[in-house]
This record gives C-alpha cells, structure tokens and sequence, in this order.
C-alpha cells in the first residue's frame, strides 16, 4: 500500500486566510502554539508565555486558538483531497493521510500526486509537510517531523527508528519516563528488551511503534464527504478591500474545486458570504451559464463581481456554499429546516409584511437591560429572535434600581428639540410638567454618553409626553436644550 | 438660608467595590458643604473609620460612626438597615455585630440575620432604607420589626435620588412611615464625594460583578446623585422638616472613636504586685544577668530614667506581654531578637527582648517611648521565620482567639492591578491586558503609562485608552481588600471585638481586624510585632551543627567579640550568605568602608540604604574616613552629635538631635519630624518642618549652607534611613553570620541550605561559594543523607564536609524522607526494590529520588535507576515478594551535560562542573572572558564576559540603572547598565539566561564593574537547563 501524508504545522494559525498587518500568534493555554515568520523572526516561538510574546513584539496581534475552525479547515482539506482517492483520512490535529494505491495508474505515479498536493496546498495558502511511505502511520510521522521524503519498504524500519518518541505517543508522562532513561528516538525504545518496555510503559506505545511497521493492522476509517459544498473562513482582522476580499475566498475556491473534481460533477451557482458585525451578512451570488469545476475560472467571475460590489462595511469572515451541484439537479435542499413551520400564521405574517414593506421595516424588539432609554430597547428579527431568547445576557438589578420608571410606548428614534420660552418648554403650546425630574446619566464607556433630567408632561391638548432636558456634561456640548423623547398611549 | 444637614448613609472606598470616594475626601468635601455632622457607614465594616475620624479632627467635622447592613434571611434578602453608634458601649455593640456577620462567612463576606438584632443592639440607632418593592408589604413588616427591636430609636430613610417619579416616592415612604409609626428622615446613600466619580463608581460596579461596564445594564446606579449633594440641593428635594430630622439623630450620636482606649491584658502581673513592680523586678533581675558583675552606672541611670518614664505613661503591661512572649521563645530555644528603635531601650535589653549592649551604643529612649508623643511604643521581635508559628500559637493559646487577633494590611490598587480591573471593565480583551500589565510589570509608575501603551501597540489619544488612563489613575490606591499583617498582634483585656471588628483571614485558624498599623498608631492602641527572620534559623542551625561538632552547646554569646579574622573577611566582601552584607551594593561598599569594628558594621547596615546614598552621605563620609577630607564641626553641640560618624549624619537618630541641639526642636518634635520625614515622598507636608529647622538654626549662628545641607540630608533620608539602634541589632547578626562563615563554613553552608528559603542567593551559589572556600560538599544519597543537610567528618582534620539532604529533592514529602532515615536505621538498604519496600515510598518519591541521583549507591547512574522504579510502578503486588529477574539493559549513562541538566532541574544546583565550565570552548571562540579574568583587568579596558543571570537589580536611588551579576565556574560579574541602553536591549536584559556583555571595565579598588556597551542573549547555550535569577527585589 502507498500512503501520502499532509501535515500542517501551521494550521491553527493559516486557518485565517489573510496575513494580519501585524506580526501574528495563535494562543492556546496562555502559550504561544504557532506563530507567523515575522514574529519568528523576533524571537517567538511555540512554547512561550504569551506576555513574554508581547514582551519581545509589543505590537503582536494575538488570536486565541480555535479548534473548531482548525476541524473546519481540516474537513474542508479533506474534500478536497479526494479529487486524488477516495481513501482520506483525517489525522487531528492538524494532518490528513491518503492511502492512493489504486490512483497511481491514473496518476502516472506518485510523483505527480505529490506536486499537485503540493501545489494546491501553496495555492490555497498552506503550509505543508508531504511525506509518503508503506504505512499510513510511517507516512503521518514522517510529515509530522517535517522529512519530506518518500520512503521505500526497505528503508522503513531504518527511518522510523531515527524518529523521535514523541511520534509514537504524546503522554506526558510516558514520555518524561522514557526521557528519564535517556530514550529520545523510536530507535531507542527498539534497542530496549521488548517485554521490559511493555512492562514499564503505556501499551499503546509499543502498538503504535508496530503498527508504523506495518507489524499490525493499522486500519483507517476513510472521510465521507458532505452532499454539498459550504466552507467558511475567519479573517484575521475586518476587511475592508476587495481585492484583499479575494485573495481570501481563493482558498475556498480551491477546495471547492477540488471537492466537485471529488465526485466528477460541477457547479452552476455558488454563494459568498460576507459576514459583518453583529451578525450582518452580504450575500454575493455567482452563477455561471454552464456547470464548472475550474477554481480560476471561479476566481476570475468572484474578481469581476466584486470589483463592482463596494463594501458597505468591513468584512469579519466569509464563507462559500456550493448547492448546485450538477449531477444533483433540481431542487437544492433547504438550508435549515423551514423555520416557518411550527410558528403559524404569526411567521407567515412578517413574511408578508416583509414583502410588502421591505425587511428592513419590520421587526420584533426586546428589552435589554440599559439605563439610557433609546438602548432599553433593541429590534431583533421576529422570527429568529424567539429562538435566541435564552442567550440574552440576564443581569440582576442593583438593589433599589431594579424597576424602571414610566416608560413611553412610542419612543421617537431621535429626540426632537423643543422650543423654550420663559424656561417652559413648548410643544403646541406650553408642556405642564407632571412628574420628574428622573435623572438618567449613563454610557460614558461607548461614547454616547447621556445627562437628561426626564419628565412626564402633558400638552396643551392633554396628551401625555416624555421630554427631557439635557444637563451640562464636562463634554462639548454644552446642553440645557429640552427635547420630546416619547409618547404615552 | 440654607438648611443645615447631617448626612446618615454615606459608603467610603473601604466598602470595596462600591465606594468611590477615600474617606478623607468625604470628609473633606462634607466639610466643605457645611455639613454638621458626616456618617461614615461602610457596608458591615469599620475599616475606614479611623482616617475618616482623623480627618474629621483636623477639619473640626462631627463624624458618627456606623455602618450599613442587608441581613439575610432563609427567603433571601431581608432589610437593609444603617445602624449608627450613639456611645462607646453601642458602638461596641456594632462592632461585636459586625464581627459576628463577617466570621459567618467567607473571607471578604458576610452574612447577619434579623435574629442577630434580638437583642436590639443597645446604644445603636437605625434607619431602615426601603428597598424598591412597589407593594410596600415587605418594607412595612421591616419597619415594625425594627420598631420593635429599636424602640424610639428607629427611622425610615428617604433617599430621593431623581428616580423616576420622587414626589410618588416620598409620599409613599410617608406612608409607610405612618402606618410603621416612625418618623422619616432624609438620607444620601452616598458613594461618592462628588458627582464626577460616576465612572469610577460605575467601573467598580462592573469590577464586582466581574463583567464589562457595557453589559452590567441595570446593576449600574442611573445617576450621578448618589454623592455629598449641594444643601441648596437637598432644600429642593427634601421637605424641611425631613432635613432637620437628620440633626436630631447626629445630636444622640455622642460617640467619637477618641473614647476607645487600650485595656492591657492583666494576668501577666502576678498577685501582691502591681505592674510597675513586677517590671522593675524583672528588669533587675534581667540586669544582674545581663551584667553579672555589676551593671555599668550610666545604665542605670538609663534604667531608671526609662522606668520612671514607662510608670508615669503606664505602658508597663506592654513591656511585660512582650518578655512573656520572648521568654516563652527562649525557653523553646527559638532564637528571637528585637529590632527598630527598641534597642533604644536599656530595659528592652535587661528583659532579654533585644541584644544590643546599652553598655556599648548611645540610647535614645525619646526615640522609643515619648511623654509627648503618648503614644504606645512599638517592639517588633525576630524569631527563627520556621518556628515562628509556635509563638503565634502560644499567643493564641494564652490569650484565646476572642482577646487576640492581627492587625491587618490594607491592600490597595498599584497600578498594575488597577490596569487590570479598569481594562477588563472596559472590556478589553485578555490578551491586551496582559500585555498591558506585564510592559507596566516593574519600574513604572502612572508617568510612564502613556509610554509604555505607546509601545504595546496602544493609541493613548483612542477614547477607551484615555477613558482607561482616567480611571487607573483615580483607582490607583483605592483599598481593595483586607490581607493580614505578617505578625502584628493586638491583644485586649477583654473581647477585642468590642474594640474593632474581627474578620477571618485567608489563611484558616486566622483572624484579622479590620485596622492597620497607621490606625491602631492614631488611636493609641498597641501593637506586638511578630516578625520571622531567615537569618535566625540559619544561625541556629549552625550554632547547633557546630556545636555538635565540637562536643559543646553553642549560643549567640560564646562567639567572640571582635575577631579580626572575621572583619578580614568582610573587608574582602567575601560575604555571600552573610546577614544583610551580602547584597551586591553592600558588598561593592565593603572594600571601601573597610569595616574594622563593631561599630564599623553598624555604619555599613545603615549607609548602604536608599536615604543616606540620596541624602549625599555616603562619600563624604567614605573620603572622611579615609583622610582626604577635614573632618570638621559648625559647633561643639554639633560635634557632640556626629562625632562618631565623623561629622556626616548617618542614622535617624542623629537628624533627630541635629533638630534638636542645632535648631531647638524638642524631642517630640523632632519625632514629628521623623515621621513627616518618613511620610513626604508619599504625601508632602516636609515644608512648616523646613522653616522652622532653618529659622531655629539661623537663629543659633548657623550659616545658610549648613541649615540648606542638614535639610537635604533629610530629605534624602526619607523614609529609608535606618534608626541606630536598628542597625545596631542588625548589624550583631550581621557579625555572628560572618563569623560563623569565617570559622565554621561547613555547618553555615548546611545550615542555610536548612533554612531556605531565605536570603539573596540560591542554593546552588551558596554550594558553589562554600565550595570555592574549601568545604567538601557531598551529593544526596539514600545511603547516607538526613531530610536536613548534615556535616560529615572526612576523616582527617580538616573542615567537615556537608552532606547535602533529602530536603533537596524536588518534590520529595517530608515524611518519606523521614520513613528513609528509620529504615536505613535499622538496616542498611541492599536495592531500590529494598529501599522501596522498608521506607513505604510511592512511585512519585521514588521518581523524585531517580532524578536527583540519590539511588546512585543502589542502582548506578540515574538512567538504570528511572529503568529498576519504572518495572515496579506497574507491578506493586510483585514488590511485595520477590522481584521478577531480569537483567537490566546497558543503558548508556548521561553525558555530563544531560546530568548537569537534571541536577539542576532536582536539586536547584549541581556538584559537578558549572554549567559554563562545559560551554568554556564555545565561550572562547566567541571571545568571552571569565569573571576572573574580568577581576584581574585594568581599569578602562574594553572587555567581553558571559555568565548565567542569577540577579538583576534595579535599585530606587540609581535613576533606571540595572544591576546585573552574571556568574560562571569562577566567579561573578557585577554588570552596570545604564538606562538608555536598557531600554534599548530591554529583550536581553529581562529575557536573557545565559547573558554575553561587551564593556568597559570599571575598577576601584578591590571593587570592579563591567559596564556593559552591549547585551548579547545566549540562552540558547543553556538548552534545557533551569536557571533561576532573583530579580528587582
């Protein structure tokens, strides 16, 4: 058998498509776990302490870890590996292996696999250790040491004996016992009386040893593909530019690529998502006139449309989901399941409502816990808001501050300022004051600070407002206007 | 006309994490607003009321005492009551309450139940401040209750805070007031001094909760008003007769803190005697044992002079709870001595509580105990620091948990810690407030912080980076918790509760009050200092290994005075180990000082310190010595003063009499002097003292510069300069230390390997020095060492030689090391398997003995033995009978730096060679000289060495210069780096282990400096192996 292994020391870093413009690491456990070449290049590497990081690069960008992103990556590597075989395995952390034996005759040989690997892997913006060898596992350890070769048969037991032991198990303890005996190669644990090792030591050491001699079985559960294509990659820091936009997605169109040449079929349509702040997304849709699995001819139209698409706001992450897929014509499968069912009419409502008006126009609120009146309350979409309901953050009263005073049922979106004469504000004629004032001083921290002395007042024609005059606060502006903020039912 | 207001519900920042305002601001600011009377009424605790009380006095402010309490109850939240004291038996009361409800809860809580005041809290008032239920139900069954418990001593609180409708407000509290039947009175739920600590306050609401500001939505106070407001203010909000009630409550609050007085614990005086007698008759006998043939006559006099003084102030239990506390030590063989100004006292050494000879220094008892200053005088005691808990809990035992307790450390913001909190409540993310801490981790302070966030990739002008500097700065020395002093007790005749509440400390079988030492000084009240000395044990302990050596109990008294072979040594800075003299910039001043006496010694403790190398002291004095300047006096008076420091003031007893003999202070305030002198850097206030020191010198015929130069020596003493006597004590341990590394360097070596942690170097120099002098140091080994480092004879007659202990091993219990010696006692060990099987070791003792080697005599080189305990480890059983055979592999031994590698990571230190003894080759090719080589070159030449970082220092006085001492197999380097290049190579300088520096060799005399022009990191030499530096300490 002939296994090829694809190791990525980099993964957790290069799983954010775009070099951040200052030098970057990845966090995990208060270390640093893989850090870019500029911030090799001044003294950081895996291992240290992350204010030692900071200390020797002050302007260090520093992104925790994220291991569900590094899976992601990983998942998405896969699909696209099987353009080579079918046999893809996922070796977490951070390699997948290939068993492609029965792909050698059509290849021409395993020469030209490992340079198209490679080149797609270069392509989408990895780095890559690819190593071959007879066993799966020999070919795993051999990437992972970052020896790029391609072992025979006969060289395997020489190889691997030069390997160190931290390939074979990644036990602490294990290995702090084998280093105590002076153990630092595969060659030595061999060197060592076999039943004496098995005594002292995790059994699953010596297993692994064998089964990367191919002493043991070592059988693989292969990758199963999704049925359709959707990958999504965080960016590193918000982007602005499209063009940088581009060099991010061509990763995913790679994959893409590599994922339709997978299972012989193409593409007629597929989606970039832009995904903003607070959970704004762009939607840029791509069809093409006939079915293709070419990832420059992707890149060339995903080029065109966003030259002529200006960002209205900086981009966070992205994603590309493929559904139609061509074997598979006809209906694409929904997206979730439809999120209509179970809420009745009241859904089919907004839905109209929607239509009629425009999404924008209508929406559900809820109240959020916040002193200044114009943030007590916020628009959330009617439909999804009543799943999401729980993840409110709860936040307990302050002792006698818990109950909010009167508030108005339509709260103008900005106050309006009202005329004042003989300090008596006007609104259609003089406003009576009622009750007040209800001092509300908050938000310095977000920049919208308020100081407004709020009242109930009633108007000339006996409705009832809520107005507020604003108190002079150290900033510029100087205050003492009063404004209508609201209406009572 | 504006109503006059006592303002009854006021939090200071002693309740922490709500209180935005320092006591002495509340105060000062409801001074201002004409307030009549202020109440400091922090939540369930005292521990601000002292500053407040002192600042109170100064203004001439009524302060009422209290504080503010929800209790629990099972539903949850019960009333929320302010309790105020009206007289010293209620505010007694108050404080056993609050003592009560702390000890019911975790440290830093509290917990107090409505069944805690069924007694009704007897000279207390109380308010109750409704809470916010809208029905009125809870609140109105509170208010009976509380009319019940507090009979015509109860009151609703109306705080009108701008909520949302405050005329509905009050007349529903007026409601309640009726059908309770109390009166209303107006109150603030003050939190602040002035309304623009609102973000402040605000942050600390989110520091509590522990989230950021923006998500603590409702929890945050809507406005600004809870501050000391405007009276104008308070005549719009509140009705008249509302605001008038509140001076009808202050007027029955007569109680001031000035009424606490300190009651002496009795039973120390035994029956038929009164205090003052039995003080004399213990210092009578102390003196015939001090001076068995006859004490000199000016002690005496000094005896008698301080006696009649200590009886006219009455401070003798004091004297008598300190000898009880002392002879107990020594009846225990604790070594234990006083320090500070106590050695001013004659009859301190007649007691035994301090050691410096009065036959033999100049005392200055005004300086210890003062009628003027009528203050309890202070007398910290030294003891051994690993059996100093046996005197705590003999204190304890004698006195009982309820009448003995410490005092406590208020520990405030520092920047760093501020930093933190503000940036976590202004939800910056982890990352950026660790990078924010550690670039501000030492020598900055808030001039530097825009600097410093410049550099860690911060913009200072960025509105969150402003907001953050704002709040630092503000937070910056806001208390933040309560911590317990190292040892000082206060101990009570009766309950000390009713003097100051009592909290659980951190530590369990601890309790701490709620007053520190600046509070218990402003009270009057005393204190015992219990403080643990390193030095102590380590003098013990080589007393006692010598001793056995010699056949002979050796004590503190049998090491002969004045050895010139010891001052020899000295001379030479040949001190590591040595007491206090063996800090690089005390062993840089040894050769120069040339200490050749006692007295000499006592100079060296007391120069070689901040105040008198500020103060410009240290030079003159050098060259005076030395001849090469005329030692010269402005008058006998003052010739009288400096003569024996030649003319240059060296301790602060000699400002002190300076003030007093050259510009006419009286003794008293000269002490006033002391302490502005050891307060103005922190807090100013130096300035009436300098016209006043000028004038009266003036005034005397001094001249202008004379008066300018004592004033600058003041100055720079600081708060650093040391009290003669102080130095004096310490410069006896200083002494006896040297000579014991002088005559028995084996037992010293052992004895401080015995006693670490303690002093300035680590093991491993502390092996090499006594290495370096001729003393045979062994490694471990089951075979033969103790738990404690021990000397073995060598067989001829030179020096023993130290047998290093099983108290080495990393990671090695006690208790196995101990189970090793029985066994060993009864049978010599033939195998690991033996070893293992007698002594009862675990797999982890037995991995921790493998890797310091110490089974090499069983097993052979640390490898076989990691193989022989790994085949047990899995199979226990078979350790029981017979091992299974089999035939060890020829494991190949360590080479000697994978040996050296992990005798570093075990033991903390290696026998082998240096570790830079194995990378000379490699030094040398790149050129580095060793420390010798260094020491023996010419003043000016440009020189290149390498060593690991065992210190860097960066002392107050040298303005951003950093002290680096690097060591290699033979010697040390002391490396000078001026600040710019610091800066410049901070990454080398702070991150180097292995540091290479190119300079120029500065040389005086014996003392040489290499001054580094360049810094080159070489860690990467050192591999894997584990050095350790002892950094700005």
């Amino acid at each position: 058998m002939q296994w090829i292994a694809i190791h990525l020391p980099q993964l957790p870093l290069e799983i954010f498509g775009l070099p951040t413009p200052e030098p970057c690491a990845i966090a995990h456990g208060g270390c640093v776990l893989a850090c870019d070449a500029r911030a090799t290049a001044r003294g950081v590497r895996p291992g240290l302490a992350v204010p030692a990081a900071c200390a020797l690069v002050p302007s260090l960008a520093v992104r925790e870890r994220d291991p569900a992103g590094e899976t992601e990556a990983l998942i998405g590597l896969a699909g696209w590996a099987m353009q080579f075989t079918p046999s893809v395995a996922l070796e977490f952390p951070a390699a997948l292996v290939l068993e492609v034996e029965g792909s050698l005759a059509l290849f021409g040989g395993i020469e030209p696999i490992l340079v198209a690997l490679r080149k797609g892997l270069v392509d989408m913006g990895f780095s890559a250790s690819v190593a071959g060898g007879p066993t799966a596992k020999s070919a795993v350890w051999l990437a992972r040491a970052g020896r790029e070769t391609l072992l025979v048969p006969d060289m395997l037991r020489a190889t691997v004996a030069e390997l160190p032991v931290q390939m074979a198990t990644d036990e602490i303890e294990t290995l702090e016992a084998l280093a105590a005996i002076g153990v630092t190669t595969i060659g030595d644990v061999l060197r060592l009386p076999r039943e004496g090792v098995a005594r002292r030591f995790d059994r699953r050491l010596l297993g692994e040893i064998d089964r990367a001699l191919g002493r043991l079985p070592d059988p693989h559960t292969f990758f199963t593909p999704p049925p359709r294509f959707h990958a999504r990659l965080e960016l590193p820091a918000e982007v602005t530019q499209a063009d940088m936009l581009l060099f991010a997605a061509r990763r995913l169109l790679v994959q893409l690529a590599g994922f339709l040449a997978a299972r012989a079929s193409g593409v007629q349509r597929f989606v970039l998502r832009l995904f903003h702040r607070e959970r704004r997304t762009t939607e840029i849709a791509i069809s093409l006139v006939a079915a293709s699995r070419d990832a420059e001819h992707f890149i060339r139209l995903l080029r065109e449309r966003l030259g002529a698409t200006t960002l209205s706001e900086p981009v966070r992450s992205i994603a590309l989901a493929a559904e139609a897929i061509v074997p598979l014509a006809g209906e694409p499968l929904p997206l979730f399941d439809d999120p209509a069912r179970g809420h009745g009419d009241w859904a089919r409502l907004v839905e109209r409502l929607r239509a009629r008006l425009g999404t924008a126009a209508v929406h559900g609120m809820t109240i959020s816990a916040e002193h200044r009146p114009e943030r007590a309350s916020r628009p959330l979409d009617p439909v999804l808001g009543k799943r999401r309901r729980s993840s409110a953050p709860s936040v307990a009263p302050a002792g006698s501050d818990g109950g909010a005073g009167p508030r108005p049922f339509w709260l103008l979106p900005n106050p309006q300022p009202l005329a004042e004469r003989g300090a008596v504000p006007y609104h259609g004629g003089p406003l009576m004051l009622l009750a007040g004032p209800e001092r509300i001083e908050s938000g310095w921290w977000d920049g919208s600070e308020i100081a407004r002395d709020y009242f109930i007042a009633r108007t000339a024609d006996q409705a009832l407002v809520w107005v507020f005059r604003e108190r002079p606060t150290p900033g510029p502006s100087a205050g003492g206007g009063w404004y209508l903020h609201g209406l009572f039912a | 006309m504006l109503p006059a207001y006592a303002e009854l519900h006021c939090l200071s920042n002693f309740t922490f994490l709500r209180g935005a305002s320092h006591p002495e601001e509340l105060v000062a600011r409801a001074d201002a607003l004409g307030y009549s009377a202020l109440a400091i009424t922090d939540e369930c605790s005292l521990a601000g009321v002292v500053r407040a009380h002192l600042a109170a006095k100064d203004v001439g402010l009524r302060l009422l005492i209290g504080t503010e309490i929800t209790l629990s109850d099972a539903a949850g939240t019960g009333p929320k009551l302010v309790l105020l004291a009206q007289d010293r038996a209620g505010y007694g009361n108050l404080s056993e309450l609050i003592t009560r409800g702390r000890r019911n809860a975790r440290k830093g809580a509290y917990r107090l139940t409505c069944a805690d005041l069924d007694t009704g809290l007897p000279g207390c008032l109380a308010l109750l401040v409704p809470g916010n239920d809208s029905a009125g139900v809870s609140d109105l069954a509170h208010a009976r209750w509380l009319d019940e418990r507090f009979p015509g001593r109860a009151w609703v609180a109306a705080e009108l805070l701008c909520g949302p409708d405050d005329r509905a407000s009050l007349e529903q509290l007026h409601a309640l007031a009726q059908a309770a039947n109390l009166p209303l009175v107006a109150a603030g739920d003050v939190h602040m001094h002035v309304r623009s600590r609102r973000r402040l306050q605000d942050t600390l609401t989110a520091i509590r909760l522990g989230r950021p500001v923006h998500a603590c939505g409702k929890a945050l106070h809507p406005n600004a008003e809870r501050h000391l407001r405007l009276r104008v203010r308070l005549a719009q909000r509140y009705p008249a007769a509302l605001l008038a009630e509140t001076l009808r409550i202050a007027e029955r609050c007569a109680f001031s803190l000035d009424e606490l007085r300190y009651e002496y614990p009795e039973e120390l005086v035994p029956a038929g005697e009164t205090p003052a007698s039995h003080l004399r008759k213990l210092a009578e006998t102390g003196l015939t044992w001090r001076f068995p043939h006859g004490a000199p006559a000016h002690v005496r006099t000094q005896v008698e002079h301080e006696l009649a003084l200590v009886a006219d102030l009455g401070y003798e239990p004091y004297f008598l709870t300190v000898h009880d506390i002392v002879s107990f030590a020594r009846a225990r063989g604790i070594l234990c001595q006083g320090r500070g100004s106590a050695a001013n006292s004659a009859v301190c050494y007649a007691l035994g509580i301090t050691e410096v000879d009065p036959a033999r220094m100049s005392m200055l008892f005004e300086r210890f105990v003062s009628r003027e200053r009528n203050e309890p005088p202070d007398i910290d005691v030294d003891f051994e620091h690993q059996r100093r808990e046996e005197v705590i809990q003999y204190i304890y035992a004698k006195y009982g948990r309820h009448r003995a307790a410490l005092t406590a450390t208020v520990i405030t913001y520092r920047t760093k810690s501020a930093v933190r909190d503000v940036g976590k409540a202004l939800g910056l993310d982890l990352h950026q407030i660790d990078r924010l801490t550690s670039s501000l981790a030492w020598w900055d302070g808030q001039r530097a912080l825009p600097g410093r966030l410049r550099e860690a990739g911060f913009d200072p002008a960025s509105a969150v980076i402003e907001r953050l500097v704002e709040l630092v700065a503000t937070l910056t020395g806001f208390p933040r918790h309560l911590s317990q002093h190292t040892g000082g007790f206060v101990i009570a005749r009766d309950r000390l509760s009713r003097l100051v509440p009592i909290e659980n400390a951190a530590m369990p079988e601890r309790s701490v009050i709620e007053w520190d030492k600046d509070d218990l000084d402003a009270l009057g009240l005393l204190k015992v200092d219990v403080l643990a000395l390193g030095m102590l044990s380590a003098i013990r302990r080589a007393l006692d290994l010598a001793g056995r050596r010699r056949g002979v109990r050796l004590t503190v008294a049998d090491v002969p005075a004045e050895d010139p072979g010891v001052y020899e040594m000295i001379q030479h800075a040949d001190t590591i180990g040595v007491f206090q003299i063996e800090s690089r910039a005390q062993m840089s001043m040894l050769p120069r000082l040339r200490p050749a006496c006692f007295f000499d010694l006592v100079i060296e403790v007391a120069i070689v310190r901040p105040g008198p190398i500020q103060g410009g002291m240290v030079h003159p004095y050098l060259r005076r010595r030395a001849g090469l300047e005329p030692v010269s006096y402005p008058s006998e008076a003052v010739r009288a003063v400096l003569e024996r420091t030649l003319g240059v003031p060296i301790f602060q007893e000699q400002v002190m009499s300076l003030a007093v003999v050259a510009a006419g202070f009286t003794p008293g305030e000269a002490d006033r002097l002391r302490r502005a002198m050891a307060a103005w850097r922190r807090k100013g206030g130096l300035e009436p003292f300098e016209r006043r020191l000028k004038d009266g010198m003036r005034a005397q015929g001094y001249t202008e510069g004379f008066a300018d130069q004592i004033y600058r020596q003041i100055l720079g003493f600081g708060e650093y300069g040391f009290p003669e006597s102080h130095s004096a004590s310490f410069a006896l341990l200083v002494y006896v230390s040297a000579w014991l590394k002088r005559y028995e360097p084996a037992a010293f070596c052992a004895a401080l390997l015995n006693s670490q942690p303690m002093g300035f170097y680590a093991p491993a120099q502390l092996v090499q020095d006594a290495r370096r002098h001729g003393v045979a140091v062994r490694p471990v080994d089951v075979t033969a060492s103790d738990w404690e480092c021990t000397l073995e004879s060598p067989g001829s007659r030179e020096s023993p030689a130290v047998r290093l202990g099983l108290l080495m091993v990393k990671g090695l219990p006690q208790a196995s090391a101990e189970r090793i010696v029985r066994a060993r006692a009864e049978r010599a060990f033939d195998s690991v398997a033996d070893l293992a099987r007698r002594a009862g070791l675990d797999r982890r003792d037995l991995r921790g003995l493998a890797a310091a080697d110490a089974l090499a005599a069983l097993s052979g080189h640390r490898r076989t033995a990691h193989w022989q305990i790994a085949g047990f480890e899995t199979a226990p059983v078979l350790l029981r009978d017979a091992p299974i055979h089999e035939t060890d592999p020829a494991l190949p031994a360590p080479t000697e730096g994978e040996s050296l590698v992990a005798d570093y990571a075990s033991l903390g230190l290696t026998l082998g060679r240096h570790p830079l003894a194995l990378l000379r080759d490699r030094l040398r090719r790149k050129r580095l000289a060793t420390a010798a080589e260094i020491r023996a070159m010419p003043h000016g030449r440009f020189a290149r060495a390498a060593g690991i970082v065992t210190g860097r220092q960066r002392p107050d006085t040298a303005s951003g210069v950093v002290f680096v001492t690097l060591e290699d197999e033979t010697g040390h380097v002391n490396v000078v780096v001026w600040r710019s290049l610091g800066e410049r190579q901070r990454r080398e300088l702070l991150g180097s282990r292995l540091m290479a520096v190119h300079g120029v060799v500065e040389r005086e005399g014996e003392v040489v400096h290499l001054v580094a022009r360049q810094l080159v990191d070489e860690s990467a030499l050192l591999g894997r192996l584990l050095t350790r530096s002892r950094d700005f300490h």
